[in-house]
């Protein structure tokens, strides 16, 4: 047979593609629901690591049935809010409708537009309150999820990755569990601008509103320091109520202790 | 046969080692070899997609058209290399290393191991023998990036799969773990290996 002829090189050609085509499908149909429990169990990581339900390794050691279980025990609620730092919908808290990261993009880029933005908002048992970050790091997109007390402005804890940073340089927010440790406790400025730094020398300032930076991963960490800047201000009208009433709340407690004193 | 077979199976591995001998693969060579874990599963991909690919490119070789052979090989390995990715996003131990590895497990397409030996042995081999040349030149690019990963994790982290093996007071060296040293261990075991090998040492 002449393989040369131009009629059947088109024809070859033709039928090797939809082949190949054919195989791709079906194996992309077959594995997409295990690669989707995979990503959502990824997200339910992050998020409970933040919040503190876990430890960061017990998580990631834990199989993805058993962390979706955790999530359903200790999810109380979760919302979306908008700019104006009101509600303005409900995100269901069942295993199957899990927001993955790849929702934070056009979020992101609806909150540097001011447009109409659904930031969620995962409330935990014991009132802890978990957000998502988003921003581009050196390589690529970092994200992370931050835990906030139910105090509004004390951090509980935090958790980030990115896609493709430096491995042993960027790659340390997610890496070194004391880069994520050093959030823990730290509290957020609402209203100031910067709400929050990443910087040098923090702990010889001993700002309460500030963690170090990551020595030799200047870019990511000026990337993060956006990240969590761009979206807290995002969040600002909504915790910094939030944070403003339960100072009110405690000022009229100390009053009340002070006027049994009195008495 | 059996000679030749075994000729096959070794020569890839020793002899004429894609990354050491012929320098192929250098570009993934050095950007996953920071962590075993990661050389190791790149490894084991490569592994798979130059074997299949070897061997199916050896099965249809008759009747491939001459024009538009390599485009047809191309579509063979890139077939491979999405059904490898997707595989591992799908496996839940495998699921991290993965998102690891990024970007690298779809440039496995790229990479000129692939396709070099599909041109220059499996369109003219049986595919029994097309499929061991796959797997042995897999091997023998698989072994060159353990051996990089290993120093180089072991020196930038102080650690071995993830596991700390050097003592906490040991200061994590941050030029093993940036792609220039990766060259230089490159350079060195391609040093080594000629200074072993006296076929390889030119005059």
């Amino acid at each position: 047979m002449n393989t040369n002829n131009n009629v059947y090189t088109v024809i070859y050609t033709a039928i090797v593609v939809v082949i190949v085509a054919a195989v791709l499908a079906f194996v992309a149909s077959k594995l997409g629901p295990a690669q989707d429990a995979n990503a959502k169990a990824e997200t339910l990581r992050q998020m409970m690591s933040a919040a503190g339900i876990k430890s960061t390794e017990e998580l990631y050691a834990a199989k993805n049935a058993e962390i979706l279980q955790l999530y359903a025990d200790n999810i109380e609620e979760a919302y979306t809010i908008g700019l104006d730092g009101e509600k303005n919908g409900e995100l269901s808290i069942s295993q199957d409708k899990i927001e993955l990261v790849s929702k934070l993009k056009p979020q992101h880029k609806a909150i540097l537009a001011e447009g109409d933005a659904t930031l969620p908002v995962y409330i935990f048992k014991g009132g802890i309150a978990v957000i998502p970050i988003y921003g581009a790091g050196l390589w690529g997109p970092v994200w992370g999820y931050i835990a906030f007390c139910p105090d509004c402005y004390t951090i509980a804890g935090a958790f980030f990755d990115h896609e493709s940073e430096t491995p042993g340089l960027g790659a340390k927010i997610k890496d070194e569990a004391w880069f994520r440790e050093k959030f823990i406790g730290k509290t957020v400025e609402w209203g100031e601008t910067p709400a929050f730094r990443l910087e040098k020398n923090v702990e010889a300032t001993g700002a309460t509103n500030a963690v170090d930076a990551i020595t030799g991963a200047t870019m990511t960490s000026k990337g993060l320091n956006e990240a969590l800047n761009i979206w807290f201000k995002a969040y600002e009208k909504h915790f910094g109520l939030g944070a403003f009433f339960n100072m009110l709340e405690g000022l009229s407690e100390a009053e009340t202790v002070n006027d049994n004193e009195e008495e | 046969m059996a000679q030749k077979l075994k000729e096959t199976i070794l020569n890839p591995i020793l002899k004429g080692n894609p990354i050491t001998v012929l320098v192929l693969g250098i570009c993934s060579a050095l950007a996953v070899t920071v962590q075993l874990k990661g050389a190791l599963v790149m490894a084991l991909s490569v592994i798979a997609v130059t074997g299949l690919s070897s061997l199916v490119c050896s099965l249809l070789r008759n009747t491939i058209p001459n024009r538009v052979r390599i485009i047809v090989q191309l579509v063979v390995v890139a077939m491979m290399v999405i059904l490898v990715d997707q595989i591992l996003k799908a496996g839940e131990g495998t699921y991290a290393i993965d998102k690891q590895l990024s970007v690298y497990i779809g440039l496995i397409i790229t990479n000129c191991i692939v396709m070099g030996r599909i041109e220059a042995f499996a369109l003219g081999n049986k595919p029994i023998p097309s499929l061991l040349d796959g797997i042995a030149n897999g091997l023998g690019y698989g072994l060159i990036l353990v051996i990089v990963a290993f120093f180089r994790e072991l020196l930038g982290s102080g650690t071995l799969f993830g596991f700390r093996v050097l003592p906490e007071a040991y200061v994590p060296n941050n030029l093993v773990i940036l792609p220039p040293f990766a060259l230089i261990l490159l350079g060195c075991i391609i040093w080594v290996h000629r200074a072993i090998d006296k076929d390889l040492q030119e005059n």
